[in-house]
Parts: C-alpha cells; structure tokens; sequence
C-alpha cells in the first residue's frame, strides 16, 4: 500500500519541521502494512508549488529489470563500496544501488578528499580493501602517503589525500573486477521480506528494478533501509553542520591541496527535502562569499558533506565510554580511530583519545537490534552521539564495511543471518582480505 | 631600577633581573623614606601647590590603567612577551626540576618534573620547557638549559624557536600582524594567537584556545645497545582553559629527526619511539602539570 499526499515545498525551517512530524506519521502507517516503504515514497517535488502523485500498487511494482543477488548493497559510499567489493571478491553475487552518479560518497562527491585514520600510535590499525583503494589512488595520482612512523602533529596530518577523481573511477574499476554489477541513480522504494530474503523494489529514472536477494547491506548513511523495515533509530534534535566544500579564486589542485569549505548549519540527510534544503543553503552561502571576495568560484563539490543523521539501535551500542578507553570487543571485527569530533554551530574541540587507545568496533554495532539478513555499516553504526562523532569517519567507515560484507557473504554461503556466522570465519575472510581483526595482530 | 626596570622589560622571565629589580625597589623605598624624614617641613607647602594634585592625579589614572590593562596598554606590555605581574621560578632538587609560573593570582601553573633512574645531577641532561600555540608554533620559552651546547642538544626547541623567531622578523619586515602572515598548517586548524597571555590567561574562557607545554630532554653521550648516542625526547600535554584539568601528566611523544619538507627546507619532525631507545627513556620518571584555577 503506497501513500498518496500532497506537499508545499517551502524552504524555510517551519515547513521542514511540519513535514517531519508528516514522515514520522506516514512512517507509522507503513508499519502497518505489509509491503513496507520509505516514509518519502510517493512524495514528489518539482518547481511549482504542489504536486500530487498518485500511485497504484500495480504500476509500482511492475518491474523493467530484475535482479536475483546474494547480497544487495544499498548506497556506494565510503562503506558500501568496500561492502560491495569484499562480497564481490568472497564470491556472493553483489549488486550495488547508489542513488548518485559515482562511488565513493564523502570522498567523492562530497568532497571530503582525506580520508583517515588508518593508523594510530605509530602502527596501521585499518588496512583491507580500503586501505588499498586508497593507497592505489595515491600511487595512480603520484602522491605521497603518510608515514606511519611519524608522529603527528594533530590527528589529521595523517588523513590521507586523494585525488576524488581518481578514487571514484577506481572504486567502480575495482567493482567491475569483483563482479559488483553496480546501478546509479536509483535507490529503494519498497522492502518485502520473503522465505529467501528479500524483495527490493528500487527506483530511479526510467528504471524500475525489482531485486531478489538473500542480504542487505545499509550503506546509505542514515540507515534508509534499516528505517524503510521499522527497525529503531536513533537521532538527535539537532545535527551537527554539514560542509559544503569549493574553492575559491585558485583553481583546485587535487590531492595536494584542500578546499575551502564552509558549515552548512542544519544539514540535514534525513530525506531528499532536508537533502536539497542544505545544498540550497550551502551553494547560497558560497555565492554570497564569491560576491563578497569578489574571486572566481573555481571548484564546488556536487553536494554538502553532511556528518550525521539517523543511526541505527543495533545488537550492542557503543558508547562514548567505550570508544574512549579502547574497549575491546568480544564480538570486534575491526578498529576505529579518531579523536571525539562533535561539530557545534561554534566549531569543533576534537577530544583526542589517550595514548595507546584503538578504539574497536564488534559486529553487534552492524546489526539493527531484532533483524535478521540485514546489516549496517558506515556511519550509522550503532552508538551514542559522541561516540559517533568519532566512529563516523572514512577509514573506521570503510573498515566496518568491510567487516559487515564478510559477514553477510558469509551468512549467504551458511544460509544463515550475519549475526549467527562464527566470528572466526568472520576473522578468517577478513583476514584473507587485508584487513587487521583488533586483539589479533 | 631605572636600569634593572628596563632589564626586566626585556627579560621578564628571568628570576636574577626580577630578584635585582625588587631589591633596587626595596632601596628605592627606604631612600623614599629617609628623604621624606629629612625634608618633612618643606614638603607641607608642595601639597598647596595645584600642580602637585595633577601630578598625583595623573600618576594613579596611569597606575589605574596598567592595572586594568585596556588594549592598547595590554599591547605595549606584550611587546615584552610579558603577562603584566607575572613571576616565574626555577628550582632544581635532588629529586628533580620544579617550575612554578604565576601570571595572577588567580592563575598558578607549576611543573614538577620528577628525575628517573637514568639522570645524571652529576652531568645533567639537557631541558628546555616552552609553550606551543594551537598552530604548533613556539610562543614562550618557559627554560632552557643555559649550558653552551643546548641549542644543537635540543634541536626540536632550537627549531621551533627559529621557526616563530623567522615569522616575527618576516612580520615585522611587512609591517603586519603575525597571525597574517604565518599560515595555518591546514584549513582544519585555524593560526593561534602568539600572545602567551591568551592562552594562559584567556579573558573569555569559552574562546579561549588550547596550548601544549613541551618538554625536551637530552642526556649527552647517552648510548643504548642499538644507537651510539640516543636523541633528545620529547613530552607534551594539551592544556585546554575551556575544559580545565587541575592536574596533568605530560606524556612521551618521540624523538625527532631531521627531514626534508616538500619544499625542500629542513625541518624536524617527531618519530615514535622504537625499541632501539634504553636509558633515554628513564631519564624522566614523570612530569605533572598543576594549574590552580581560582574563580
């Protein structure tokens, strides 16, 4: 059953906030039904002020391509193009639904062209696809990566730069090797449980995909998938800025050096509504800066880097007490490092962790609390808000997508659910694949 | 004093110029005495004179804006890197090297460090102490060790110290404020304020930026079975007047080297300690930082 509703889309802050009281009560009546949905679906937005969209079950679930996979990768991120690549290579037929037009997420289209921590206290402590995705786009580019060896001076002189290009075109090259089938531009409309799986209806322009799969893997950031099945989530009243990133009067030299950016106060990745709002304000506020510096406007990303939004109430949640004293995890499948990064409208303190502390991620975090064939990975893992602040970025991100993919293939080769798979086989393919397991180096 | 005054304008860490300067003002006042003793009757008729009044008048706005300090006073104080009333002190025990800095009343900063097995009170390491803006820039020397030989013992200071020396001489050249003209090392940090008094004594605390205190020791002709002569060690803490601790531990960072940046200058960087450093890293048992906040 799709909902039918009609929406003025005014950007000013009392609109937005009537139309997530909106969402809150669709999501309810999805829950309700059988075929479950995205709080948006059926919500359209266009130029002209009101629009109603109309929808039958049948014209919905007619589809023009159809997918049988193991393991379906919701969004092409930092996470979910590890995620893709590590089911692809450990043999799980993948595909991957990116509702943009490259892979790579942050690093890429939100310009967030450093991805770190790889390393803490002087060793490497996240390694995997990742790490080689990464270092691969260095050596491409002709670049330098850190030294591990070396202390720095502040926790992010060791954030690796990339050339986003290169890095994205190299992520779907690597896809395509692990025999990723990958579709842009669309996204899930629709999520029904059956005796193999599921059935995911997706949908972008001109296409409607119907997917039958054994696994899901959120990627998408705020855990659209995790939401769409009625499974807790947890966000804040307010959101950390977002960065919308350009550059001003020079041309962008990329990999060497970084963009100017500016907070996007309120960004929001909830939905496409609060989505558009921040690009919207974002690109406002760097014309009004080009107007006033009188510089050319060189370079600007495709959209806003936006820090935080829904996180998922997993198996286990880590909290800030956790992450900061290393806390290590029966159930850990990889590590995390970065200082406490709270973003406030001021600015951002980070809270650097105390000597010799890795903080580790267990699997528990990937897995919506109650589900089964489903897993998270990305910044949505489960975690108090502080917490997050750190667990959120590139290097942990990939690192858990990795973990969550091995899991997943794992669980499909077992014909069980990611959270049953023994953990040293979860070790084992990890392990195969680069990356370091926390307690066992 | 006038002499000793000017010594102290220039050198206002040093206890020698402090302890020269108050004993010429504790002669300055006795002298004070005896002349207001001796000439008592002829100083009656000053007080008639209206000039007098004007001269006291404008002697306690004078006295009255040093002590409330607005900008531009605070400004012809920083010029000597000093933090108005600031006293420091250096001691050195048997059991180690006390330092004890107080810019206010209400502001006190003690560093204790303790020796370790390894220090020699015969033939003692090299130290030197200073302060690091939030942009990793020396602002303040606290000590150095004032033997010959410490500068090339401590080259990791003696760099930093050249660093800030090179940036206030480019700034002075182009008559422009410091923090124009020494770029921030990333986006991701803005440049700190180089006026020590900022960070030790923030007038808002809520603004106020973090600063590191640094330690680097250095034990001459100290071998390990793996290196004929170990590099100087450093220490840091971050001291953060948003989030005050009262006490903390400086903790080990490593030792520096010398590198070639992109620009191919020389710098030095910092190196995790490895398992070729022995007694260098005994030299120090611990060093404690103390700030006593009172509101």
């Amino acid at each position: 059953m799709f909902l039918t509703c009609k929406e003025n889309l005014f950007f000013n802050h009392a609109t937005l906030m009537a139309d997530k009281k909106r969402a809150i009560a669709d999501r309810r009546h999805f829950l309700q039904s059988s075929v479950l949905g995205a709080a948006g679906v059926g919500l359209a937005v266009s130029s002209s002020s009101s629009v109603a969209v109309a929808k039958t079950d049948e014209a919905t679930i007619k589809p023009e391509v159809t997918n049988e996979v193991d393991v379906l990768v919701v969004g092409g991120g930092t996470a979910g193009t590890i995620a893709a690549i590590q089911a692809g290579r450990a043999g799980a037929k993948t595909l991957l639904v990116e509702r943009n037009f490259q892979l790579g997420g942050a690093t890429t289209t939100g310009g967030v062209a450093f991805p770190g921590l790889f390393d803490a206290w002087g060793k490497q402590v996240i390694a995997g696809i990742g790490w080689e995705l990464v270092k691969e786009s260095v050596e491409l580019d002709g670049g330098k990566l850190p030294d591990f060896a070396k202390v720095p001076r502040s926790h992010w002189m060791n954030q690796v730069h990339v050339n986003q290009f290169v890095y994205a075109i190299l992520a779907e090259e690597k896809c395509r090797d692990a025999d990723v089938e990958i579709a842009y531009y669309e996204f899930p409309e629709a999520v029904v449980k059956t005796d193999a799986g599921w059935q995911v209806d997706c949908i972008g322009f001109g296409t409607r995909r119907r997917v039958k799969c054994k696994q899901i893997i959120d990627c998408t950031g705020g855990a659209e998938v995790v939401g769409m099945l009625g499974f807790e989530r947890l966000r804040e009243e307010e959101r950390q800025p977002g960065s919308y990133l350009f550059q001003l009067g020079s041309s962008h030299d990329p990999a060497s050096k970084q963009l100017h950016r500016l907070y996007v106060h309120g960004a929001d990745s909830t939905n496409s509504r609060t989505a558009t709002l921040a690009n919207l304000t974002g690109r406002q506020s760097i014309l009004a800066k080009v107007r006033k510096d009188k510089k050319r406007l060189m370079h600007l990303q495709p959209e806003t880097g936006f820090r935080e939004s829904y996180r998922i109430k997993g198996e286990t949640l880590i909290t800030v007490q956790d992450y900061t004293s290393g806390k290590l995890f029966d159930d850990a499948v990889s590590h995390a490092f970065y200082p406490v990064d709270l973003h406030t409208k001021t600015g951002v303190r980070p809270k650097p962790l105390k000597r010799g502390t890795v903080p580790s991620i267990p699997l528990g975090a990937l897995v919506p609390k109650g589900s089964r064939n489903l897993i998270v990975a990305g910044r949505c893992v489960s975690s108090d808000r502080l917490a997050n602040s750190g667990l959120r970025v590139q290097a942990s991100c990939m690192g858990m997508g990795q973990a969550a993919a091995a899991a997943a293939t794992l669980a499909v080769q077992g014909n069980t659910t990611p959270s049953e798979v023994p953990l040293a086989k979860i070790h084992g393919l990890l392990k195969k694949h680069g990356a370091i397991i926390p307690g066992k180096a | 004093m006038a002499g000793s005054g000017v010594w102290a304008f220039a050198q206002p860490f040093s206890i020698q110029v402090i302890g020269l300067h108050a004993l010429t003002g504790f002669i300055f006042i006795a002298v004070i005495g005896l002349h207001i003793a001796n000439n008592f009757v002829p100083l009656k008729k000053y007080f008639k004179n209206r000039v007098v009044w004007l001269v006291i008048a404008i002697t306690i706005a004078l006295g009255a804006l040093f002590y409330i300090q607005p900008p531009p006073i605070k400004a012809v104080l920083g010029l000597s890197g000093n933090l108005g009333p600031a006293l420091d002190r250096f001691e050195m025990t048997e059991e180690g090297m006390k330092y004890d800095y107080v810019p206010s009343s209400s502001y006190k900063l003690s560093l204790d460090i303790r020796t370790g097995s390894t220090y020699s009170l015969e033939n003692p390491p090299r130290l030197a102490v200073w302060l690091e803006n939030q942009s990793f820039y020396h602002i303040k020397t606290l000590y150095a060790s004032e033997a010959e030989d410490a500068k090339g013992m401590l080259p990791y200071w003696a760099f930093k110290v050249k660093g800030w020396e090179q940036a206030k001489e480019e700034a002075e050249k182009k008559g422009l404020d410091l923090n124009e003209t020494v770029d921030a090392v990333s986006g991701a940090t803005e440049n700190g304020s180089f006026d020590p008094a900022d960070y030790i004594l923030p007038g808002e605390t809520n603004s106020s930026m973090p600063y590191r205190v640094m330690i680097e020791i250095n034990q001459p002709d100290d071998s390990s079975k793996k290196l004929k002569d170990q590099p100087s060690l450093i220490y840091q803490v971050e001291v953060d007047n948003y989030d005050p601790l009262a006490f903390q531990l400086l903790e080990l960072v490593g030792y520096p080297a010398k590198e070639m940046n992109e620009e191919n200058e020389e710098e030095w960087a910092i190196y995790y300690v490895d398992e070729r450093f022995g007694s260098a890293m005994s030299l120090i048992n611990s060093a404690l930082l103390t700030i006593d906040r009172s509101p």
